[in-house]
């Protein structure tokens, strides 16, 4: 018989795993937009995307420096993410990395002098107070023995 | 071809978590970041068939992005991308058996609407 547990709450957690979680959250997120960023440099230097010629497109693409970059960033970032699903749920770790956006907005505020309009602060709110809201359930509700249910 | 690009990305991204969180949450759990234990996570990844599927299906979602930024919006593509998030929420409770509950929901739900507010 399959046994699963209640939701666990992030209370229940040992605070060393708490920490943990809460630093990959942060790794995959920090490792993701400085991926992100070095991919849009090095578009600066590409032709524009043409849907017909896929594979010419990615094989100007890939001999790029900061595309290369870039991509080796996203692959780090993809293997941390992949290892937090040996102790995490998606439905965890997808709005949890949303925290992104907070941080790109952030940061856009702070180095670029970008002017974040109202509306922005309000988006920026939202996702925030829905990332605490899901950092609250904690990361598993399936009980690890039982692998994933089908 | 804006709509198709939409829906390649949001579908093919969401099978591909699926998919790389399905054949993850098997090994058990593994927080180790020494190099016995990357090079052994390593090692289940790229012979794993789900998560490589689960990899191959990502990347789809990527290609299918990148197209859709040539075709629209920044502001057109991250809001109407943020829907993936709502699926990857509804996939993970019927095909993984997660427990989402109302704290769950009202994350997602609020993240996703967060993502339209900053995109307009």
């Amino acid at each position: 018989m399959r046994h699963r547990h209640l939701v666990q709450t992030d209370h229940y957690i040992l605070p060393v795993s708490r920490l943990r979680n809460r630093t990959t959250i942060v790794f995959i997120v920090i490792t993701n937009s400085v991926g992100n960023l070095l991919l849009a440099l090095g578009t600066r230097h590409l032709p524009a995307f043409d849907p017909t010629a896929l594979l010419s497109y990615f094989g100007v693409a890939l001999v790029n420096g900061w595309i290369l970059g870039g991509v080796a960033v996203l692959a780090v970032s993809m293997y941390a993410q992949l290892a937090m699903f040996t102790w995490s749920d998606l439905s965890y770790v997808v709005p949890m990395t949303a925290s992104g956006y907070i941080l790109t907005a952030v940061l856009g505020q702070v180095f670029l002098n970008e002017a974040v309009s109202v509306v922005r602060w309000a988006g920026i709110g939202l996702i925030s107070v829905g990332v605490l809201l899901v950092a609250e359930t904690g990361p598993r509700t399936v009980h690890e023995a039982d692998g994933p249910a089908r | 071809m804006k709509w198709l690009c939409v829906l390649v990305t949001i579908v093919a991204g969401s099978i591909g978590d699926l998919l790389s969180a399905g054949g993850m949450s098997r090994l058990g759990e593994q927080r180790s970041f020494h190099s016995a234990g990357v090079a052994g996570n390593l090692r289940y990844i790229f012979t794993h068939p789900a998560v490589l599927a689960g990899i191959a299906a990502n990347a789809v979602s990527f290609v299918s992005f990148i197209g859709l930024l040539s075709v629209s919006e920044l502001s057109f593509a991250v809001p109407v991308t943020a829907l993936g998030y709502i699926l990857r929420t509804v996939l993970a409770k019927v095909f993984l058996g997660e427990l989402v509950n109302w704290k769950r929901w009202a994350g997602v739900v609020l993240v996703a609407l967060g993502v339209l507010l900053i995109s307009v």
